[in-house]
């Protein structure tokens, strides 16, 4: 039996294709284990050894990858949900019930992307949090420090621009409240200090750009929704890269 | 010609020919770069352009609420829902408030024990008036163009042209004297 | 990297790769120890973190199906729904709106957070304290962050538990479905002044829409001479820290420092004055 296992593994693993796809053997030994890392492209985001204290998890409380696990988290059950959803006004608020009501596990992909949309806002702080605890953004990992708020304030535009798509009562009271503090910024905004002056009107200011109109309707709704779906996370893929890069190149401050 | 051009030059030929490459390579290296930003800086330009519509699709904005009649001395609240305005009439005539707070945009509710609008997002309170008598809005009520047309007699609201004068701080909140407000075409005699 | 994990015997040389650059790289601390100190990644690191995925995911899971997520009445925007409350997250920023307006509360102030968070490693010059935890080699730093999360976070606090109908301050015990009596009006800081000092009303310049008085002029003297003594003390009675920092450092960071105090400072102003602003220009008001 052990013979005939070993002869099917043989047979399978000699094969042209298997080797194209993996250039190194099973990780048994240290050769291969480090090959494994640095020829798997996911796994390459790690080096191939760490210092032993990097197993400790009390030092970053693996936040900055929890963070990272939600965003894969909401970009897989995202895909799911925008099959069943329309961004217009007389559809999204019935697509969002559909979910929970009439389409199987619909409720629990909404349900999964919601709690892991809190989650990665609450892991993305505390990452902050600690990054700013242990001293790790002191030189040379000033920059890394800057792309990290730029991350911070994209989630929490993304999480914004996500609690308008349902269409229900706290989508457009959120979003009324939000425009018009975009009203109210100074010199860009119909409202804001010196706004008037430079001749700013709900026809053209800040507000109105980002609205795609002068209520919170239908424009609004499909701006928020290409934003939350595809321009965010693009900036935020991109920024992610710079921030997992700038790690690997400059290490870890920390006993790790 | 050849001769003549010669004289004009300056003295060390070798020279001349270093100055004017050098000229033609700034010159080259200039509309080059210039090009550039200004093909990048019109692009720009033009997608931020094109994040302004020029053609909304939105609810009417001048509308007719019924007759002067319709409406008794007070806060008339039926409008709210459909049209976002409190029809108010006291004894010298009537005026439209709009129903949008002016402190972040949320439709306060009208209290008629208490006399007051109160705003549910941030507590912001006005009187019958539109003045704030608490809480953080910076500004009085809109209150929105009407006139009777002369045909039918129905009173039109224009939404969009609105009253908004600068109030003035005083021990009892934000103020603006009522006189001046209770003119056309903020105001309709009756 | 890779060219620099050739200690391991088994692989082959590929110093070569690199075209040299590999030696120019400078070496950190880790890389400086031996290999006893380091375990392989693969099998120890990408384990634990499998592990903490599925303990995650397992998480999640249970979450999703004990508490669904809310779905209100259909969006209609002539009822608001009373109160009016944003996600967790935004509620610090909400709270902050009672008691500065729509441009300061909602634009400037988290446009400086952001921008002081960024400004952070350029204007923290102190060496020590990178890599681990500690309090006593920056106390400074540790305090001043400490302070800004604890005010963010007991806005969110107020905002979540503490605000019922029409945005009113409730109790637990509280009845939350009645609604509050309403309080005293709001003042003006220059409105005090004039009525307190016996200030004459009439003002001394008027710059097209902008009348100053006497008491608007006090107000700006009580505003700016809050950012000079801020900036003033410091300067004159702790030149180790003032050097420490230099000319520009200084003042950005003692700029963020005493707006990020003036914040709670004009909570308190709301609060125990009733100052609904204390500076007041026909353009922006504080």
């Amino acid at each position: 039996m052990n013979k005939l296992l070993d002869q099917i593994r043989e047979n399978v693993t000699q094969t042209q294709v298997w080797k194209s796809i993996f250039r190194h053997g099973f990780p048994n030994n240290d050769a291969n284990r480090a090959l494994v890392m640095f020829s798997n492209v996911i796994l390459h985001l790690h080096p191939v050894r760490v210092r032993r204290g990097a197993l400790k998890i009390k030092f970053t409380w693996c936040l900055g990858g929890l963070t990272f696990f939600f965003f894969v988290m909401l970009a897989i059950t995202g895909v799911f949900l925008m099959f069943y959803y329309v961004p217009d006004t007389r559809r999204a608020y019935n697509d969002i019930k559909d979910l929970g009501t009439v389409i199987y596990f619909g409720g629990l992909f909404r349900n999964l992307h919601r709690w892991s949309a809190h989650a990665m806002v609450f892991s993305v702080w505390m990452h902050m949090t600690r990054v700013f605890l242990t001293g790790s953004y002191k030189p040379p990992r000033e920059f890394n420090w800057v792309v990290g708020v730029i991350l911070l304030v994209v989630t929490l535009v993304m999480s914004w621009t996500g609690y308008l798509l349902p269409w229900d009562q706290l989508a457009l009271w959120a979003v009324t409240v939000g425009s018009k503090m975009a009203e109210a910024t100074p010199l860009v905004g119909n409202a804001g200090p010196f706004g008037p002056e430079l001749g700013m009107t709900v026809n053209n200011d800040v507000r109105f750009v980002l609205l795609g109109g002068t209520v919170v309707g239908q424009s609004a709704l499909l701006r928020f929704y290409v934003l939350h779906c595809l321009g965010l996370p693009l900036v935020m893929a991109l920024f992610m890269a710079v921030h997992f890069w700038r790690i690997r190149k400059d290490g870890f401050s920390g006993p790790l | 010609m050849i001769p003549g051009g010669k004289k004009e030059g300056p003295q060390n030929p070798q020279q001349a020919d270093v100055s004017r490459r050098r000229f033609f390579t700034l010159m080259g290296l200039g509309i080059g770069w210039g090009g550039f930003v200004a093909a990048l800086g019109g692009t720009g330009v033009g997608a931020l352009r094109y994040m302004f519509p020029n053609v909304l699709y939105e609810p009417p904005t001048v509308f007719k609420i019924g007759k002067p009649e319709d409406y008794g001395i007070g806060v008339d609240n039926k409008l709210k829902k459909e049209r976002q305005i409190w029809v108010v009439r006291n004894e010298r005539g009537m005026y439209v408030l709009v129903a949008i707070c002016r402190h972040l945009g949320c439709t306060p509710n009208w209290f008629d024990d208490q006399k007051r609008f109160r705003c549910p997002c941030h507590g912001s309170i006005y009187d019958v008036t539109g003045n704030v008598v608490g809480g953080p809005a910076p500004r009085t009520l809109w209150r929105a163009a009407i006139s009777l047309d002369p045909v039918d007699g129905q009173i039109v609201v224009n939404f969009n042209q609105r009253q908004d004068p600068d109030p003035k701080g005083t021990d009892e909140g934000l103020m603006v004297e009522e006189a001046g407000r209770e003119v056309p075409p903020f105001f309709l005699k009756i | 990297m890779a060219e620099k994990e050739t200690t391991l015997g088994t692989l082959p040389k590929r110093d070569g790769n690199s075209g040299g650059l590999a030696a120019l790289i400078k070496k950190t601390a880790a890389e400086k120890m031996g290999p006893e100190d380091h375990v392989l990644v693969w099998p120890n690191l990408v384990y634990l973190e499998l592990i903490s995925m599925l303990v995650i995911t397992a998480g999640l899971l249970f979450l999703s199906i004990i508490s669904p997520a809310p779905l209100e009445e259909l969006a209609s925007s002539d009822t608001t729904p009373n109160p009016t409350k944003a996600p967790w997250y935004f509620l610090g920023l909400q709270e902050l709106l009672v008691y500065f307006d729509p441009w300061l509360a909602g634009v400037v102030l988290p446009s400086l957070i952001i921008v002081g968070l960024v400004l952070l490693p350029y204007i923290d010059p102190n060496p020590r304290g990178k890599g681990y935890y500690t309090f006593s080699e920056r106390k400074f730093a540790v305090l001043g962050f400490s302070f800004g999360l604890a005010l963010w976070y007991i806005l969110i606090v107020i905002g979540v538990w503490f605000r019922g109908l029409d945005w009113s301050w409730y109790w637990p015990w509280d009845n939350w479905h009645a609604h509050k009596p309403i309080t005293g009006g709001l003042v003006d800081l220059e409105v005090i002044l004039e009525k307190t000092l016996g200030l004459t009303q009439t003002p001394l310049v008027t710059l097209g829409r902008y009348a100053v008085t006497v008491a608007n002029l006090l107000t700006w003297v009580f505003f700016l001479g809050y950012y000079a003594v801020g900036f003033g003390i410091p300067f004159l009675f702790m030149r180790k820290f003032y050097n420490s920092l230099g000319f520009v450092r200084y003042n950005l960071m003692m700029f963020l420092f005493l707006s990020m105090l003036g914040v709670p400072l004009k909570i308190f102003l709301r609060l125990l004055a009733s100052i609904k602003y204390v500076l007041v220009t026909p353009w922006f008001k504080i």
